[in-house]
């Protein structure tokens, strides 16, 4: 209920409107209360009292959730709800206070409290509670309260308990009564504190602790004026709406699911560590399951087999196969979730909150957050519980997304629109860090939680491979579809034939029907042939992939020491993508070069002074203050509105009018100050070309501060303009005006107004720094280059830096020629592009080195001149063509955003698979974009990682992630693939030629154990190892010969045409399984249980033999392996076969006593020796013409290469050589200094390590532009 | 006691702070390091086999005289087995019993007279053989009562609903119920040798034709004397003139489900041309064989095949340790085994042109 004075028109006139929520009317309000409030607002006594008499004596429910308790009942069933509460706490306190009476040490006691809580929760509901009961309670807690001495070691889990209980307890002691329950979760502390009252209290949390996370999930109150605000919300975006304490709203709109059906938008409020409870495990995980089309088809299978007139193998044979997978995921899928906050308050001064996001991000420095001015002054001026208990804001924002970088949202509260973004936001997933205490308004809970919408994302790629296989099991589903529908066409045709001539048969036609039999047949067939579907390999495949992984995170060679970091796949779906790769895609900055800088000159005022050796650990900035201090401008101190620097010896205070901050795609930043002498100066650095065209026409340093842009380093411009007082007045009203607008437009306005002022500018400086190429970069270059790939550099460095590292990365040779954009585009316009560009290619070669043969260029290209590839789509594909005929390809100034691009257009006009490769936040549109992305974990900040699919420390780590792991990789999955298309089909197609000769019935020619264990026990084990440890050459080689790589990138092992030779393999043996012992059985008297026995014993010997053929690298597993297979096979079958079974369940056991007879029968085993010497006869006949016809190839290739050479190729000095300045990626930290809440730190020295980051971002922010203060 | 384990159990759980405490702090700065271990870094040792065209031809040229020696003495065996195959359907008019082949024929017999030029070698295996005849058919197959056929007495009363059709008739449950049993071959043999012109009767035995398994465990009669009770409250299957416990007048111990025809006839064919032994010629003057010399077979004609174009016929052969006679396999391994060796000499000619080139 709000009551609400709204200014009609002209000022002064006063309409009164009275809004009123009876949703939550009846539990939140005391009548009484309200009634006279009422009265105090003049409202007039009927109204008053109509209200009061409808909201007395009305029956309410609620239902809350806590976990532990679940759906305890809400106030209406009263006394019996506390006394259920009371008991519960008492019988936890009644086990721990046996345990003590039997002598427990004191220690252990405690723990056990300790475990009890933690494992737990404790509810208590004093909503109004006798007075006996809270007697009770208070005994309760006194039992539990400890004793002041005690053994040192417990002290802090003591302080912890006792707190704990004794605000949980005493709390609800005090009148008016809140609900307030505590749980610690193994995982997180949580508070669900939500209160009926205005009162709710709130529990710190202890430094030190272990504990993760802490929030407050709203602390729910009354409903507010809303419509118009929301209308307005829908148009810019923000939907999503959170109301702090009106549980209500929530309540009524939580997400609720049932089977496929889901409804309701928000995600529930409960904060549990596991997604499921021991009861709801099995229904929730099987409904999961089930949403994946692999195991639906199980089901339907299952389903089918338990029609008794279409069964043809029991039920169970399809169980084992899906209980097992039903297993192995559920149990993948433990996971917890929980929420994102809005930060309200905190303990440090203005709010500011320290945060690690090592799990999200990876970075392992403190970031800060900072609540908003206006909630931090109101919510911790007053004693915090009771004014969060009142705070009633109301948050609009975007729906739930993965974006873990951005958020926009609106805080409408006290009449006030305050802005929200990023800063505001807890994520679930970071910790807290020297912070005491934190409140906050959870925004997204459960599943919408930013982590858990982004988990979900990296799985959607699939591998080219993947998708080969799956049109080729489309294929045989198809097939399969196909053969059932002919077999039961046949079987309707026999039926026919047998109703008219055989009396035994025509019994048996179901309904004497003989179109019925056939469709009931269709279905049997269906199910006998369902094996050859491989759809379980689908679960195998995942198995493999996974540890294909594990094997990358592993390896030693990709550990990089200093940084304490493995390489890691992120993505485990990919690994054998990583063999095929045909297009590098790279990064420059912080991929190629190690993103370490080393300051080396500065040009003021045309001067160019050398830097005295000064190393700094990260970013341009660092570098530039440390070197700016040895010079002697030293950062002295900041508050809110000033900066102190001592010039020379020289105090100096500057006045901090504006920041206009940093964003990538400015690419630039400025500082607006007033002078200690009055005068407005506008300070602004920036990329060197950015800065250039905002120069003054006759800009007196430009030639010679130009030339010293020339020098091969990472430069940054700095330029100053003075500021009449008038144009900023006026500026500075737009300015305010425009930073409070709608979220949408406003950073494009401000980035208007912000280029407004940053013209006119005079060229102070330009400062120097070296970049360094990081170890091994051109050797890796030059093997990956030998494999056959193509590396392309994308940067948004200017051309000259991206061709020189080009040319010091053995990217490009010394006589590589440069094709550059304005030969490409004629090259590109003529009519045969192809031929145009061999005469260019030729010209310029001839001019260049008449001796040199082998034809080299590459392509040059910058950002403006790709946009032009927009309006033209017809030259992407000559382009390609062409490209593909090039060394290498360079594409500079490139936006994050085309960098994407050009990962497309690879992606559109070849079939090879692209990786692309970077570090920062500008490469993850292309990390995301391409098959497969990497992310260096450089210095830049995690988002590339986070986004990428792998993740490696150094750039080099790439031969041994590609040429190895990649390679084995391809070999294992191929391998695996087509031996299990072999392995099932042959073995299920063998039903398809029986059925010619037993009337088209779907009678299966195997017994069913037999069917139900082959694939799980007979054959699985070897393949399995094989697809782990399958080595062709060990790592050693595969480096030391890159050419083996190309067999991946032509996909020699994976091609539709080798998956369909596979199939037509399995055709093949199948027909041998059947028709060699056909030959041998028919006429005889031979039965048919001999008869399947003896064909499945072929069919074990053939995959048998067929594992032995393949595999090349023999570890004491896969030998182990072989032999447990085929000794699996003949005990499993002597088991199945045994009488003992038999006795158990005469109806599933029908084979007793035959593997006895047929296991000495010598035609029986020379019958299977001989269907598999000729089934497995293809085979090996391939085998042994490919180590005949491939002897002089190796030989070739061991006698051929030679040691790599790796000497540089570099010839310095050759090429004009000029640099430019990459920026780091983030938005600067400039509204913080301008927002003046950094004054905590007000003497920061710079030696200060990452403890005080704020205040060190700011000090690197300025404190280089005060050196050309002076300068200038 | 009790404080003994507390005390334990307070130890343990002060010492595992401590103990990772202790652990972080030496590995602290390569916490991540992953284990160097043969396993981790994929250099567990194998053996890998280096295949050349050394090992492969000789290889091939091996397998395929192996083969061919298997081959030959298969051929050779197959060969030394006599056979000797009558058809009986009576499709010919000219044919014995043809007179018998019409489809309301009841109790017919017929007889077919062959004569041996010289000692038919024993032991005999007397088989009767089928063709185009589907056992192999699913719904065939299955349409039987395990429980029933183990003497379960419960399965008597009602049998399972794998028997339909034949699970009832007249709703009196059928014992053995289902199309199998119901369908059990019934034509009888006698033969004769013609001495003299008269007929002496050849011994036929009719023990241990079945399978051990069948006989012993997988078949019981329900444990009820006289036998014929059990079969109270039941029916005899359709197509049969005898109930079960009549199976074989002649000997009380080889009725119901354990007759050894029965057993024969129950355990399936694999495919649609089949045989099935009936009778061994092992006991008297015959121990040695069948002398040259004249027959008869006296053949009790109740079994209708000609509707579905099938065959009947009784075979007489003796066997080797490969059992009965088996052409196709020792034909079938002279074959794979030739081709083998045609392979090795390809691949000779193969590997001499593309190696000795190169080693030129």
């Amino acid at each position: 209920m709000g009551l609400h004075y709204i200014n009609i028109n002209s000022p002064g006139t006063y309409a009164m409107i009275l809004f009123v929520d009876f949703s939550s009317a009846f539990s939140t309000i005391i009548p009484d209360i309200l009634h006279s409030k009422l009265s105090q607002l003049t409202l007039p006594a009927p109204t008053c009292q109509w209200i009061s008499n409808f909201l007395t004596d009305r029956r309410q429910q609620e239902t809350f959730k806590v976990p532990g308790f679940h759906n305890l009942p809400g106030p209406e069933v009263g006394v019996q709800h506390r006394r259920t509460i009371r008991k519960k706490a008492q019988q936890r306190m009644y086990f721990l206070r046996q345990l003590r009476k039997f002598n427990l040490p004191q220690e252990l006691f405690y723990t056990a409290i300790i475990q009890s809580v933690l494992c737990t929760s404790v509810t208590v509901w004093f909503g109004s509670a006798t007075k006996q009961d809270r007697n009770r309670l208070q005994r309760t807690v006194r039992t539990c309260t400890f004793p002041e001495s005690g053994n040192g070691q417990f002290n802090s889990h003591r302080n912890l308990i006792n707190k704990t209980l004794i605000c949980l307890f005493s709390t609800g002691l005090g009148a008016p009564p809140p609900f307030l329950c505590l749980s610690f979760c193994q995982k997180g502390f949580v508070i669900d504190g939500s209160a009926m009252s205005p009162t709710c209290k709130c529990y710190t949390m202890p430094k030190d602790s272990t504990c993760k996370q802490w929030s407050i999930t709203g602390i729910y109150k009354r409903p507010s004026l809303l419509s118009l605000m929301a209308k307005e919300s829908v148009e810019s975006g923000l939907t999503w709406e959170v109301r702090a304490n009106n549980r209500h709203y929530h309540k009524y709109k939580e997400k609720k699911s049932l089977l496929f059906f889901r409804w309701g938008r928000y995600a529930d409020n409960l904060v549990r560590s596991y997604k499921f409870s021991p009861l709801t495990f099995l229904p929730l995980t099987l409904f999961e399951q089930f949403q994946r089309v692999a195991n639906l088809y199980f089901l339907l299978m299952m389903v089918l087999q338990c029609v008794p007139v279409i069964s043809s193998i029991p039920w169970y044979i399809t169980v084992i196969p899906l209980f097992t997978v039903l297993t192995v995921r559920g149990l993948k899928d433990l996971i917890n979730d929980m929420a994102d906050l809005l930060l309200l308050c905190s303990s440090e001064p203005h709010s500011l909150c320290y945060v690690e996001t090592a799990d999200i991000d990876g970075e392992t420095n403190l970031k800060y957050r900072q609540a908003l001015s206006a909630t931090h002054n109101e919510l911790t001026s007053h004693p915090s519980e009771e004014a969060l208990a009142a705070f009633d804001g109301v948050v609009l924002c975007e729906e739930p997304n993965n974006h873990l970088y951005t958020f926009r949202g609106q805080l409408h509260w006290r009449r006030e629109c305050l802005l929200l973004d990023n800063e505001h936001i807890l994520l679930r997933g970071t910790v807290l860090r020297n912070t005491e205490f934190a409140y906050g308004l959870t925004i997204y809970t459960g599943a919408d939680t930013k982590i858990l919408k982004n988990c979900g994302k990296l799985r959607l790629k699939t591998t080219q491979t993947e998708k080969v296989f799956n049109k080729v099991v489309i294929v045989i589903v198809l097939s399969v579809l196909l053969a059932s529908l002919l077999l039961a066409i046949g079987s309707g045709v026999f039926s026919s034939w047998a109703m008219k001539h055989s009396e035994v048969l025509s019994a048996l036609v179901v309904n004497g029907n003989p179109i019925y039999m056939g469709f009931l047949i269709y279905w049997s067939y269906i199910i006998l042939l369902s094996p050859a579907m491989p759809i379980a390999l689908y679960i195998t495949f995942e198995v493999i992939h996974t540890v294909h992984s594990l094997f990358i995170g592993w390896d030693m060679e990709m550990y990089w020491q200093p940084a304490d970091r493995p390489a890691q796949a992120r993505n485990t779906s990919l690994s054998e993508e990583l063999g095929q790769v045909g297009y590098l895609l790279s990064d420059k900055t912080g991929t190629l070069t190690q993103n370490r800088l080393l300051f080396r000159q500065c040009c003021i005022a045309g001067e160019i002074y050398e830097a005295p050796v000064y190393q700094a650990a990260s970013p341009d900035e660092e570098a530039l203050v440390g070197a700016a201090r040895e010079l002697g401008w030293v950062f002295l101190s900041r508050t809110r509105d000033f900066i102190v620097v001592s010039e020379l010896g020289v105090i100096r205070q500057y006045q901090l009018l504006a920041l206009l901050d940093f964003t990538s795609k400015r690419r630039r930043m400025s500082v607006l100050v007033r002078e200690p002498e009055g005068g407005l100066k506008l300070y602004c650095k920036g990329a060197d070309i950015v800065i250039l065209e905002r120069l003054q026409k006759d800009c007196p340093y430009q030639e010679r501060t130009e030339r010293a842009l020339e020098a091969c380093l990472r430069t940054l411009c700095v330029a100053v303009r003075s500021v009449p007082e008038a144009s900023w007045g006026q500026w500075s009203k737009t300015l305010d005006q425009s930073a409070a607008m709608a979220t949408c437009d406003r950073d494009a306005l401000l980035e208007k107004l912000y280029d407004q002022m940053e013209r006119e500018l005079q060229l102070v400086g330009v400062t120097a720094i070296e970049d360094r190429l990081q170890e091994g970069v051109p050797e890796t270059i030059d093997l990956l280059q030998q494999a056959g790939l193509k590396v392309w550099v994308l940067t948004g460095d200017k051309k000259e830096t991206a061709v020189n590292i080009g040319y010091s990365c053995k990217l490009l040779d010394p006589e590589t020629t440069l094709l550059e954009w304005q030969e490409l585009r004629e090259i590109l316009q003529s009519p045969d592009p192809g031929v145009s560009f061999f005469k260019a290619r030729q010209t310029e070669l001839w001019a260049a080195d008449k001796k040199t043969t082998g034809a080299k260029t590459a392509v040059v290209l910058t950002g403006p001149e790709l946009t032009e590839f927009d309006q033209r789509p017809d030259w992407g594909a000559t382009f390609m063509s062409l490209a593909e005929q090039c060394q290498s390809v360079l594409c500079c100034r490139v936006t994050p955003g085309q960098k994407a691009d050009i990962v497309t257009l690879v992606r559109k006009h070849t079939s090879s698979i692209t990786l692309s490769i970077g570090d920062g936040a500008n490469d993850v549109n292309m990390i995301k974009t391409a098959h497969i992305g990497v992310g260096i974990e450089g210095v830049e900040g995690g988002q590339a990682v986070q986004n990428a699919d792998f993740a490696l420390s150094q750039f080099r780590f790439l031969t041994r992630l590609l040429l190895v792991h990649g390679r084995w990789s391809y070999r294992r999955i191929s391998l695996f693939l087509c031996y299990f298309l072999f392995k099932t089909c042959g073995f299920a197609l063998v039903h398809i030629w029986f059925g010619f000769f037993n009337g088209f019935s779907a009678q299966s020619l195997y017994e069913t154990w037999f069917i139900a264990l082959y694939t799980v026990f007979y054959t699985a084990w070897p393949i399995m190892l094989a697809a782990f440890f399958e080595q062709d050459v060990s790592a050693e080689s595969s480096l030391r010969w890159p050419e083996l790589y190309k067999i991946g990138q032509k996909q020699e092992l994976s091609s539709p045409l080798m998956l369909s030779l596979s199939l037509l393999y399995a055709v093949y043996s199948s027909l041998v399984f059947f028709f060699i012992p056909f030959g041998v059985f028919y006429n005889t008297a031979f039965d048919f249980q001999t008869m399947a026995v003896t064909v499945a014993m072929a069919a074990t010997f053939t995959a048998t033999i067929e594992i032995v053929l393949v595999t090349r690298y023999w570890t004491k597993f896969n030998i182990a392996a072989v032999c447990v297979s085929l000794l699996l096979f003949f005990i499993c079958t002597r088991i199945t076969h045994g009488s003992r079974l038999f006795q158990r369940a005469p109806g599933d056991y029908l084979f007793i006593g035959v593997s006895d007879k047929a296991f000495i029968d010598p035609v029986v085993w020379l019958t299977a020796l001989l269907t598999t010497w000729m089934a497995v006869l293809p085979s090996v006949t391939a085998l042994a013409l490919n180590v005949i016809l491939t002897v002089h190839d190796k030989h070739k290739v061991h006698s051929a290469s030679q040691p790599v050479e790796l000497r540089s190729k570099l010839k310095r000095g050759v090429y004009r050589r000029r640099s430019s300045y990459a920026l780091s990626q983030g938005a600067g930290p400039g509204h913080l200094i301008t927002s003046g809440t950094c004054i905590r730190s007000t003497v920061p020295s710079v030696d200060e390590k990452a403890s005080n980051i704020c205040a060190k971002n700011i000090d690197l922010g300025l404190e280089d532009l005060s050196i050309y203060c002076r300068a200038s | 006691m009790f404080n003994n384990i507390c005390e334990q159990l307070t130890k343990l759980i002060h010492s595992i702070p401590n103990r990772t405490k202790k652990m972080v702090k030496e590995e602290k700065e390569m916490a991540n390091r992953p284990d160097n271990t043969a396993f981790t870094q994929q250099r567990l040792p194998a053996w890998q086999p280096m295949l050349s065209a050394g090992i492969v031809i000789p290889g091939f040229v091996l397998i395929g005289l192996a083969f061919i020696g298997i081959g030959v003495a298969l051929f050779v065996t197959s060969r030394s087995i006599e056979v000797l195959e009558l058809d009986y359907t009576g499709v010919e008019s000219s044919s014995a019993c043809f007179k018998c082949s019409e489809p309301n024929k009841v109790n017919c017999v017929c007889e077919l007279e062959f004569s041996l030029d010289s000692l038919f070698k024993g032991p005999l295996f007397f088989y009767y053989g089928l063709t185009n005849y589907f056992q192999n058919y699913r719904k065939y197959g299955v349409s039987k009562d395990y429980d029933q056929l183990s003497g379960n007495l419960d399965n008597f009363k009602t049998p399972s609903d794998t028997c339909a059709p034949y699970k009832y008739y007249n709703n009196i449950p059928i014992v053995p119920c289902g199309s199998v049993a119901n369908s059990m071959f019934n034509d009888t043999f006698k033969l004769y040798q013609i001495i003299n012109g008269t007929k002496k009767q050849v011994p036929f035995d009719g023990k241990g034709i079945a399978w051990w398994t069948d006989y012993n465990i997988k078949y019981r009669n329900p444990s009820v004397t006289p036998l014929k009770d059990a079969f109270n409250g039941t029916v005899k299957p359709v197509f049969w003139p005898k109930p079960a416990y009549e199976l074989d007048p002649t000997d009380p111990a080889n009725n119901g489900f354990i007759n050894q025809d029965f057993l024969v006839w129950m355990r399936r064919a694999a495919l649609p041309h089949f045989r099935k032994l009936y009778r061994r010629i092992t006991e008297g003057d015959y121990a040695q064989g069948l002398p040259a010399g004249n027959y008869s077979l006296e053949i009790a004609y109740n079994y209708p095949v000609l509707s579905f174009d099938g065959k009947k016929k009784v075979v007489l052969s003796n066997v080797s340790w490969m059992g009965g006679k088996n052409e196709f396999l020792g034909i079938a391994y002279l074959v794979i085994g030739s081709l083998c060796i045609v392979m090795s000499i390809v691949m000779l000619i193969v590997y001499a042109k593309f190696k000795f080139p190169e080693e030129d």
